[in-house]
């Protein structure tokens, strides 16, 4: 067989293979898009297909994205993740930055032990940490009056020490693989080494920045456990919120469906908004060797 | 512009000395070429005067105010690197203009000294692209132009023209000459390649081991090396090394090899009196070697007949290799020869062109 159709016949069963698994991980998605749809009666009994009417006509239920704002107070819900998961993007992300670049250029008394440390953090499961930190939690208003269970600074905090040991070590990399040429250069130009950072390295590491962003916003949007201890009516987050349409009367998987339809939109927004930043190959053409 | 002065530098990495006692006077406006073997500690020298290596030991002047430790910023330097080194998400202009933006210089005066530097090195048309859609003498010149519009007390050049093509390396190699003049500027350039030495330094520097070996002008390391290692580095091919004895006889001194012998000039031998009957070793340059029909011309001359190895044909001139004894040699002779291999072939050595090294300090008797 020639060479050139061997290599095609390859590239074919690959893109298949990548097509199963593409639909593997969509099912999920459309089946939940598929659902909210769906009335709840639909949804309870097992029904293939959409909803019919009495009169056998298919029944679209786009109410359903109505309801799930009264029901629960959804928009609420939706705020407070927004100010919570936005708010410890940018904080860690401020952190890890600025660690991760002093781990990969500075080697300073204690910075081995530091970089390992960082990744020995990540070894312990976070269940572990619930019982304690809410024990924290309490016992820090006891003693200083100051409220941090419940609000949104607490969760901030919590989720930013959580996700700055993670993108710190991936971004070292990021900073690592920036060559060094180019900040000896900009330090001959005349930059001090916080201009170094803020001119070389940060737009360079954008695309590493930017990912490891976006993954931490997704982590910190999806979790559940934290946020459902540490939260209170006032502040509870959208899973914890998406909850509450299982209640012990009814269940309302429709608007559950709607509600989770509608939560992930941010996401993808983010993602559309900032994909165009993670290029490839931003470091091209600087160094030749 | 000014002078750099580096008395008894050296620097080390852990235990291991790169330089050692560096003593070296580069004066205003003066072109010196660092040149040397990798690893020798040419760079790490350059790196030094930039600052962006520590001095270990001894001090560092720019025009008489000790930099050690001065930050780079602070040395009034600009350096050019091998790998060019150009900010990739800056558009060319950005890039040469990044240090006076840097140095607050107002947004006229930098436009006017960008587009100058442009205009010197014909970039004027590629001003507001990005580094990666310029080929690799471009971005060499880019490079260049980020030193330039610094206006700098001394230029840096770490292997500027190693990544480019031969053809390109040959005319950035006269566009630094014209630049220099030009600027008339105190330039340090580093570089391993013995042409780009021999043609820019208006002094050269060779370093062996960390070592300053000689600091002269570039004919007169060709001609009159210090010792072995500068003779064998500079000069391609390389000079030919015959190990041998030196004898007296009579009033005239002889040199003697497996296989060979000749008579060492009158004028010469006198240097050769502390040597009789001990191992020298005798060094020819391939173009001191001649053949037989256009050797006319020489006066004092040795005569050999050899077995020719192989040769090549080089179109301007015919290397010949050639064993006497064990030690390969290489002749470069006429084009219009052609020494078949295996074949007898009598070469002509040049006497006045001579060097004797003594083999235990590899330092020049001749």
């Amino acid at each position: 067989m020639p060479y050139y159709l061997r290599k095609r016949i390859i590239d074919i069963i690959i893109s298949i293979i990548m097509l199963i698994f593409l639909g593997l991980t969509l099912l999920p998605v459309g089946w939940m898009i598929f659902s909210s749809l769906k009335s709840s009666s639909d949804i309870a009994i097992g029904r293939v297909g959409l909803s019919r009417n009495l009169t056998g006509q298919v029944e679209v239920h786009w109410d359903n994205y109505v309801d799930m704002w009264k029901n629960v107070n959804f928009g609420l819900y939706l705020k407070n993740s927004l100010i919570i998961c936005g708010s410890t993007m940018f904080l860690a992300m401020i952190l890890s930055t600025l660690a991760a670049y002093a781990l990969s250029r500075f080697k300073f008394p204690g910075s081995d032990l530091f970089s390992n440390t960082i990744l020995a953090t990540q070894m312990i499961p976070a269940i572990m940490y619930l019982i304690p930190l809410y024990i924290m939690f309490v016992k820090f208003t006891i003693m200083t009056g100051i409220p941090i269970k419940g609000t949104y600074l607490g969760l901030i905090l919590i989720y930013s020490a959580f996700f700055v040991p993670f993108s710190i070590w991936i971004l070292r990399g990021f900073f690592a693989s920036i060559p060094k040429e180019l900040e000896e250069a900009a330090r001959i130009d005349g930059c001090s080494p916080l201009q170094v950072f803020w001119y070389i390295a940060l737009p360079l590491a954008k695309p590493g920045i930017i990912a490891t962003g976006i993954y931490l916003f997704l982590q910190a949007w999806d979790e559940l456990m934290f946020a459902w201890v540490l939260t209170n009516g006032d502040t509870m987050t959208i899973p914890v919120g998406i909850r509450l349409f299982v209640g012990n009367y009814q269940n309302r998987f429709d608007l559950m469906m709607a509600a989770a339809t509608v939560a992930t939109i941010p996401v993808v927004v983010l993602f559309f908004m900032l994909q165009k930043h993670i290029v490839r190959g931003l470091t091209a053409g600087a160094v030749k060797g | 512009m000014a002078n750099v002065l580096l008395e008894d530098v050296s620097k080390y990495f852990g235990d291991v000395q790169a330089v050692r006692d560096v003593n070296l006077e580069i004066k205003d406006k003066e072109f010196v070429v660092l040149v040397g073997p990798s690893g020798c500690g040419k760079t790490t020298t350059l790196r030094m005067i930039a600052g962006l290596e520590e001095v270990s030991e001894g001090k560092i002047s720019i025009n008489g105010r000790l930099v050690n430790d001065v930050p780079p910023k602070d040395r009034n330097i600009a350096m050019v690197f091998q790998s060019y080194a150009l900010y990739p998400h800056m558009k060319v202009y950005d890039n040469m203009a990044f240090g006076l933006k840097l140095r607050g210089i107002p947004k006229k005066d930098i436009d006017g000294r960008v587009r100058e530097a442009g205009e010197i090195l014909g970039l004027t048309s590629y001003l507001d692209r990005l580094p990666k859609h310029l080929s690799g003498g471009q971005r060499q010149r880019v490079a260049l132009g980020r030193a330039i519009v610094r206006n700098p007390q001394v230029f840096l050049m770490d292997e500027p023209l190693s990544n480019l093509d031969a053809k390109l390396r040959v005319s950035m190699r006269a566009e630094l000459q014209r630049i220099h003049r030009k600027l008339e500027a105190t330039i340090v350039y580093v570089t391993h390649d013995q042409i780009e030495a021999m043609t820019l330094g208006q002094r050269v520097a060779v370093i062996l081991n960390g070592e300053l070996q000689q600091v002269e002008n570039p004919l007169n390391v060709y001609e009159k090396p210090v010792n072995r290692f500068v003779a064998g580095f500079m000069g391609s091919p390389p000079m030919n090394f015959v190990k041998g004895t030196i004898r007296k006889k009579g009033a005239v001194y002889v040199f003697e090899a497996e296989g060979f012998s000749f008579e060492v000039p009158v004028d010469l031998g006198g240097l050769l009196a502390g040597h009789v009957d001990k191992e020298v070793v005798f060094g020819l340059r391939p173009e001191d070697i001649w053949d037989v029909p256009s050797s006319n011309w020489i006066e004092q001359k040795a005569q050999l007949e050899v077995v020719v190895d192989f040769r090549e044909l080089m179109g301007s001139d015919t290397y010949v290799y050639v064993k006497i004894g064990k030690t390969p040699i290489t002749g470069r002779i006429g084009a219009m020869s052609d020494p078949k291999p295996g074949s007898k072939y009598n070469l002509v050595f040049n006497l006045r062109k001579i060097h004797f090294f003594d083999p235990a300090t590899q330092k020049a008797i001749i």
